[in-house]
C-alpha cells in the first residue's frame, strides 16, 4: 500500500535539499558550506525516514539511522580540521 | 574538542557501537551485513579519536591485538567456507545438515554459516579499518 502523501513530503523536503545544494555551492566561505552540507545531512534523513513509510518497508529506517549517526560524525571531523586539525 | 563534544561522544560511541553489532548480526535479515556493521562500528573509533584526540586513542590502541584480530577475522571466515569441504569449498553443511543456526528461514539462528561469515568479516573491517586510520593519524608530523 503505497500512501502519496508521503511522496509529496518528500519532494517538499527535496527541494529544501535543493536549497542546501546552492548554498554548497555558492557559499562564499568554507563554514557556509559545511553548515548547508549539515543541513543537507538532516534533511536526507527526513527523506529516508518519509520514503521508508511511502514504500511501506520498517527496516528502511535503519538505513537512516546509520546515516544520522555517520553524517554527525562526518560534521565534526571537518569542525576539528576547521579549528585547527588533530594536535 | 571541547566538553560538549566529549560528553556526547561518551553517549553516542556504545549506541554507534551496539547499533553496528545490530547490523553485522543480523546481516541475514536486514539490509547490512559484516562490511557495513563493521564500518559504522569504526564510525565510533573515529568518533573516539576526533573527540578524545591521538594522546588518548594511543592508550587504548594496541597495534599487535587489532592485528590479530584481523587476521582472526579472515582464518574465521575460511574456517566456515571449509566447514562442508566434504563436499565443496563453501558448502553450506551448517544449513543443509548442522547441529545449529539451522532454524526457521526469518529467524536469527538461520541460514547456516552466514551468521559467522557475517561476524567474521565485520571484525575483519573494524579492526582494518581503526588500524589504518590510527596509523594514518599517527603518522609523522607536518614538517618532515
Amino acid at each position: 500500500m503505497i500512501e502519496p502523501v508521503f511522496f509529496y513530503s518528500a519532494l517538499i523536503i527535496s527541494v529544501a535539499a535543493f536549497l542546501a545544494i546552492l548554498r554548497v555551492l555558492l557559499g562564499p566561505s568554507v563554514p557556509d558550506r559545511v553548515v548547508g552540507v549539515d543541513t543537507l545531512n538532516t534533511l536526507v534523513v527526513a527523506a529516508m525516514v518519509l520514503l521508508g513509510a511511502a514504500y511501506d518497508r520498517t527496516i528502511y529506517i535503519d538505513i537512516a539511522i546509520v546515516y544520522a549517526l555517520l553524517s554527525y560524525i562526518g560534521t565534526l571531523i571537518i569542525a576539528r580540521y576547521l579549528q585547527g586539525g588533530l594536535e | 574538542m571541547g566538553l560538549i563534544v566529549k560528553t556526547s561522544a561518551r553517549a553516542i560511541i556504545p549506541l554507534i557501537g551496539i547499533f553496528g553489532t545490530y547490523i553485522v548480526a543480523h546481516g541475514h535479515l536486514t539490509p547490512g551485513g559484516g562490511f557495513q556493521g563493521g564500518a559504522t562500528i569504526a564510525g565510533a573509533g573515529v568518533l573516539f579519536l576526533v573527540a578524545f584526540g591521538l594522546n588518548e586513542m594511543r592508550k587504548h590502541y594496541n597495534k599487535h591485538l587489532y592485528s590479530a584480530l584481523e587476521g582472526l577475522g579472515g582464518l574465521a571466515f575460511l574456517g566456515a567456507a571449509m566447514l562442508g569441504i566434504g563436499t565443496a569449498f563453501f558448502y553450506n553443511t551448517l544449513w543443509h545438515n548442522g547441529p545449529i543456526l539451522n532454524g526457521k528461514p526469518g529467524t536469527l539462528l538461520s541460514a547456516g554459516f552466514l551468521p559467522i561469515m557475517n561476524l567474521a568479516v565485520g571484525l575483519k573491517v573494524f579492526t582494518g579499518l581503526v588500524s589504518a586510520l590510527v596509523a594514518i593519524a599517527m603518522y609523522r608530523r607536518w614538517k618532515s
